[in-house]
């Protein structure tokens, strides 16, 4: 599956919150309808990603994936900016 | 920001001893609300609210955590906080709640954050002294967010471990500090609702491993165990010097379960009676055939003598510790004040049983998995594992007055 996506914001690594803080600064830099692919290797960033677009009034998520990279699990999580 | 450290972080072994104290405390839980209900912070004196870092970013609508923290804060939440008395700030590994704890000193608020989070409170182990005479020494050793108890019998310079939980050092180090040569590690049963760490401290050790056969079986797949252990049988005597531990079999909870009587004083009776519960009988998926098996073996053990020490594997609260912090209580006591017990002292067989099968809580999906990982049948990776034991157990039978909490 290839979800198209805008920009992508390498959140490898981060702790959290990091990695939905920084997605919520980038998703405003993006115009509306546009998608920004977040890639993180914090697994709890499934569940918050989740939280966060449903409270959220401008974005939603459009789809999560999680890979195997290295024997290590990337989560990845494609948020489109909808106002 | 980025340097998020507060001068008052919570070890979660300060966490632990606040706790044991029954200390007032007021928890400010960051995480997401499903990740809350699963794995709540519990405790005597514990109160507070779950609000997740997300929705105090959107609340307060800024870039930076802190200052959304405080921006939320003030918004949301100055009702809901006490103005003096400590706020921990909790999350899922203690990187978020010290921005959140940052925002709240801001305020001037009494704030602390938990070091590590809940999967470090969930991998925190305590150890509690049962008896610590010349000759022996029984220690217990706990997983206070699980509610899971193993036992450490130390005898003539030897360890003999039950039950051990999943990580190895709080029995490598009792070990080490006594010089004490682990010589034998005894499963009471199958575990259903943690990964035993029974075989893996073999392993390290040396010391033998031994199981019930009839918990050497996936009691769902039928398929036998993987790997090399010893069998356990009902009667069986192990002789240390003077001391001696006997074997009871004590089928129900699982058929392979048995209870474990140390000098004929103390009763490590593993899932079957708890302090405030007894086990539930339909974890292998088998409730009808077990549940006449269980009252049975509840029977037997009833049948001790009074003054005998119950030694669980398992407590649901807090309060069931007593004024030595120890999960622990004589059959005198339980069969007076465990309401399961007082049920299975008035009622015959069959409406016992059937109290049993109306008092089973949820099934818990991970259980099964969890029983082939003890069965030696899979293996997850650590992040996995830590998945499959998230939460607290529930191994016992719900309780009438907490039925509706039962997840």
């Amino acid at each position: 599956m290839s979800i198209a996506f805008d920009k992508v914001l390498d959140a490898r690594g981060m702790n959290c919150p990091m990695p939905l803080v920084n997605a919520r600064k980038e998703i405003s830099k993006l115009d509306l309808g546009q998608v920004l692919k977040v890639m993180a290797t914090d697994r709890g960033s499934v569940a918050d990603f989740q939280g966060w677009t449903k409270v959220a009034k401008n974005v939603e998520l459009v789809a999560q994936e999680t890979e195997a990279a290295d024997g290590a699990s990337l989560y990845v999580h494609y948020i489109r900016r909808t106002a | 920001m980025g340097q998020a450290i507060t001068e008052t972080q919570w070890s979660t072994e300060q966490l632990s001893s606040h706790l044991r104290r029954r200390h007032p405390l007021f928890v400010l839980d960051v995480r997401a609300r499903e990740e809350f209900k699963r794995f709540p912070l519990e405790g005597p004196g514990v109160t507070g609210i779950n609000f997740p870092y997300f929705e105090m970013l959107e609340s307060g609508g800024l870039d930076d955590m802190v200052d959304s923290v405080v921006a939320c804060v003030q918004r949301d939440l100055v009702q809901q906080l006490p103005q003096s008395a400590p706020i921990l700030a909790v999350c899922a590994k203690g990187s978020t709640s010290e921005f959140v704890a940052q925002g709240l000193l801001r305020l001037g608020y009494e704030a602390t954050t938990l070091e590590g989070g809940m999967q470090a409170w969930g991998n925190h182990y305590d150890t509690q002294t049962v008896e610590d005479s010349r000759d022996l020494g029984i220690f217990q050793i706990s997983r206070p967010a699980r509610g899971c108890l193993s036992y450490v019998i130390v005898v003539d310079g030897n360890a003999i471990v039950v039950d051990p939980l999943r990580h190895l050092h709080p029995y490598l180090e009792l070990a080490r500090a006594r010089s004490l040569k682990v010589s034998a590690i005894i499963d009471t049963h199958s575990h259903a609702d943690h990964i035993s760490g029974g075989r893996a401290l073999a392993g390290e050790t040396g010391a033998s491993y031994h199981l019930h056969p009839y918990d050497a079986i996936h009691p769902m797949d039928m398929v036998p165990a993987s790997f090399a252990y010893e069998q356990l049988r009902d009667g069986q005597v192990f002789e240390f010097g003077k001391h001696q531990l006997r074997v009871l079999h004590t089928p129900g909870h699982t058929l392979g379960l048995v209870a474990l009587l140390v000098d004929e004083k103390y009763l490590l009776s593993g899932d079957s009676i708890f302090i405030h519960s007894i086990a539930r009988p339909d974890l292998g998926g088998q409730a009808e055939a077990w549940a006449p098996l269980h009252t049975r073996s509840l029977r037997k053990l009833l049948a001790l003598p009074e003054p005998t020490i119950v030694l669980p594997g398992h407590f649901s609260t807090f309060e069931e510790r007593d004024e030595q912090g120890v999960f622990q209580a004589s059959l005198a006591k339980l069969k007076r004040d465990n309401e399961s017990l007082v049920r299975l002292q008035r009622l015959g067989d069959a409406d016992f049983v059937q109290f049993l099968m109306e008092s089973l809580p949820q099934f818990i999906p991970e259980y099964v998995e969890i029983k082939r990982v003890n069965t030696g049948l899979a293996s997850p990776a650590e992040d996995d594992a830590a998945t499959l034991e998230l939460g607290k157990n529930v191994c016992g039978l719900a309780q009438a007055s907490a039925q509706g909490e039962v997840r």
